[in-house]
């Protein structure tokens, strides 16, 4: 049984489809990246898998329960939005406290010091909440988030409206809690870079369908093995040597990109020979490089055929 | 302690560091009583059962507007902030959430309300040396009646507050408001039993307060996650 399972899910909202037919799982102990551009139902998805919003078609499950119905099964998962969750005019600690009582929290004085000394707020536990910066809030909103050690947590756009340090804390912060309390993080992110550092599995909607599925080393890896890009010193055979790679049996497909060829091979051990081939029909090569393309870059890519309308 | 008693416990301590709620509470709790006192001392003389049966007619819109003051900060900002969100995750029902609400509002609001109806008994007593705060039927009205509507009201404003939008709930607040004191000022003239406070008057104000607080819990259970999720703004 997975820890999230999202089976043909589709939800339109006054007439306009936002999810189409849309299905994922994420295994247990996964830091999972749900990417997507603003308004592609990200938000939407995350609202469905809580139970907050009923699914138009499809199935549901976390942790192989519908949290919709089951109140029950709704203490074994966290949840952090961008609002955090907390009451400006309450402590920290009164915050937690108050989260500790509605998850009946074992011995929740030990916890909440805990995890205030975790995410370093020991010494502002009395302190009001509305008098955070928005990163010692998110800290917080992390802390009351996991205060009931949750099986799953939901992390909704956690470094939004951060600051890089701020980012870059919140990250580690996603990271060890994976490792120490060994829970699911179902990660809602737009922030890619964060994404490939801390996921371990991606999924990209956009146009209201799954556009990638797949783990981050296979997304990139497969991206790797695409694209080599070949200077030749004569810039004049271009067009001639494209050509020819564009004959050879491992070349998916050729293209002169500024200065360089951009090759597509379909076999990712092929770069010698491509080199070989080229060589051998006369031309004269200054450097091959295979081309290492971000997450980024692949997440743009099905971004863009989606607004394409592929 | 229960989660209801969570709940209710968390809003009574956030009402009560809200500072611009507790203040408009408290001038409205003072302010109007003195000006009631003052109508009632000149218009009333020193008939027992009529001072008493003033005092109670003014303690009940006093007391609803206290529970709309308060569901401001219990239902509408916690869903003009997002945070309610965050609580409809937790396993706790949302019934259960409506309820430590709205006894979360009714206890502070009907605190508000008693001391709004000490400051108007004092103030008749001194202006006509009537004694009205010894008379049984409005301490009966001040324990039973008071709260009753006070939760009443907070319950409906409160169900309606999560189930409608912002601008919605601007104009249905005053909707509220309105119609609940008409509802009182239309059941003290229509009940038999002269100007002075009756036992008749406080039954039939008893049983209506009842009839609207099952009627909140009625319209409380169909409000959906998803209509208040889809309200946020």
């Amino acid at each position: 049984m997975s820890a999230v399972e999202v089976r043909g899910l589709s939800r339109s909202f006054d007439g306009r489809e936002i999810l189409r037919d849309v299905s994922f799982t994420v295994g247990h102990g996964e830091v999972f990246g749900y990417l997507g551009p603003n308004g592609a139902g990200k938000t939407t998805t995350i609202r469905i898998l809580l139970g907050l919003l009923a699914p138009g078609a499809g199935e549901v499950r976390v942790l192989g329960r519908d949290l919709a119905s089951d109140d029950d099964a709704r203490r074994r998962v966290g949840v952090l939005f961008e609002n955090n969750g907390l009451a400006d005019r309450m402590s920290a600690a009164g915050n937690l406290a108050y989260y500790a009582g509605l998850y009946g929290v074992d011995d929740p004085a030990e916890r909440i010091d805990e995890l205030l000394t975790l995410v370093d707020l020991a010494d502002r536990r009395d302190d009001l909440v509305g008098t955070f910066s928005t990163g010692m809030k998110r800290k917080l909103g992390i802390a009351r988030a996991i205060l009931h050690r949750p099986e799953v947590v939901f992390l909704d756009e956690p470094s939004s409206g951060l600051d890089p340090g701020a980012q870059r804390m919140v990250r580690d912060l996603i990271l060890e809690l994976s490792r120490r309390e060994e829970m699911t993080v179902f990660l809602n992110s737009h922030h890619l870079d964060e994404v490939q550092r801390i996921c371990s599995t991606v999924a990209i909607l956009a146009g209201g369908r799954i556009r990638a599925f797949d783990t981050v080393a296979n997304l990139t890896a497969a991206s790797d093995r695409l694209a080599v890009t070949v200077s030749l010193a004569d810039p004049g055979d271009r067009a001639h040597a494209c050509e020819t790679a564009m004959g050879l049996p491992f070349v998916a497909g050729c293209d002169v990109d500024g200065d360089v060829l951009l090759c597509t091979l379909a076999d990712p051990g092929a770069t010698p020979d491509l080199v070989a081939a080229l060589v051998g029909a006369g031309f004269r090569i200054e450097e091959v490089r295979r081309s290492s393309r971000s997450l980024e870059e692949i997440y743009l890519e099905h971004v863009d055929l989606a607004e394409g309308g592929a | 302690m229960s989660t209801l008693g969570i709940i209710a416990g968390r809003e009574m301590r956030v009402a009560l560091r809200n500072r611009s709620i507790l203040i408009s509470g408290l001038i409205f709790a003072i302010w109007l009583p003195v000006m009631s006192a003052m109508g009632i001392a000149a218009g009333a003389g020193e008939e027992v059962t009529t001072l008493a049966g003033s005092i109670a007619a003014v303690t009940l819109p006093v007391g609803v507007f206290m529970g709309y003051i308060f569901c401001a900060d219990a239902f509408l900002r916690e869903k003009r902030d997002g945070t309610i969100e965050t609580l409809l995750c937790t396993p706790v029902s949302l019934r259960c959430l409506w309820e430590g609400k709205a006894v979360g509002v009714a206890v502070p609001a009907y605190l508000t309300t008693l001391l709004s109806a000490a400051v108007t008994a004092a103030a008749v007593t001194g202006l006509t040396g009537a004694p009205v705060a010894a008379e049984p039927l409005l301490l009966a009205h001040l324990a039973v009646v008071v709260p009753v509507w006070i939760a009443a009201a907070a319950g409906l404003i409160g169900a309606a507050q999560l189930a409608l939008g912002m601008r919605e709930n601007q104009i249905l607040g005053f909707v509220l408001i309105f119609g609940f004191v008409f509802l009182i000022i239309g059941l003290q003239q229509v009940v038999p039993g002269g100007p002075g406070i009756s036992a008749t008057t406080e039954a039939v104000l008893a049983a209506a307060g009842v009839a609207l607080l099952a009627l909140a819990r009625v319209i409380a259970g169909k409000v959906t996650k998803e209509r208040i999720v889809r309200t946020i703004p």
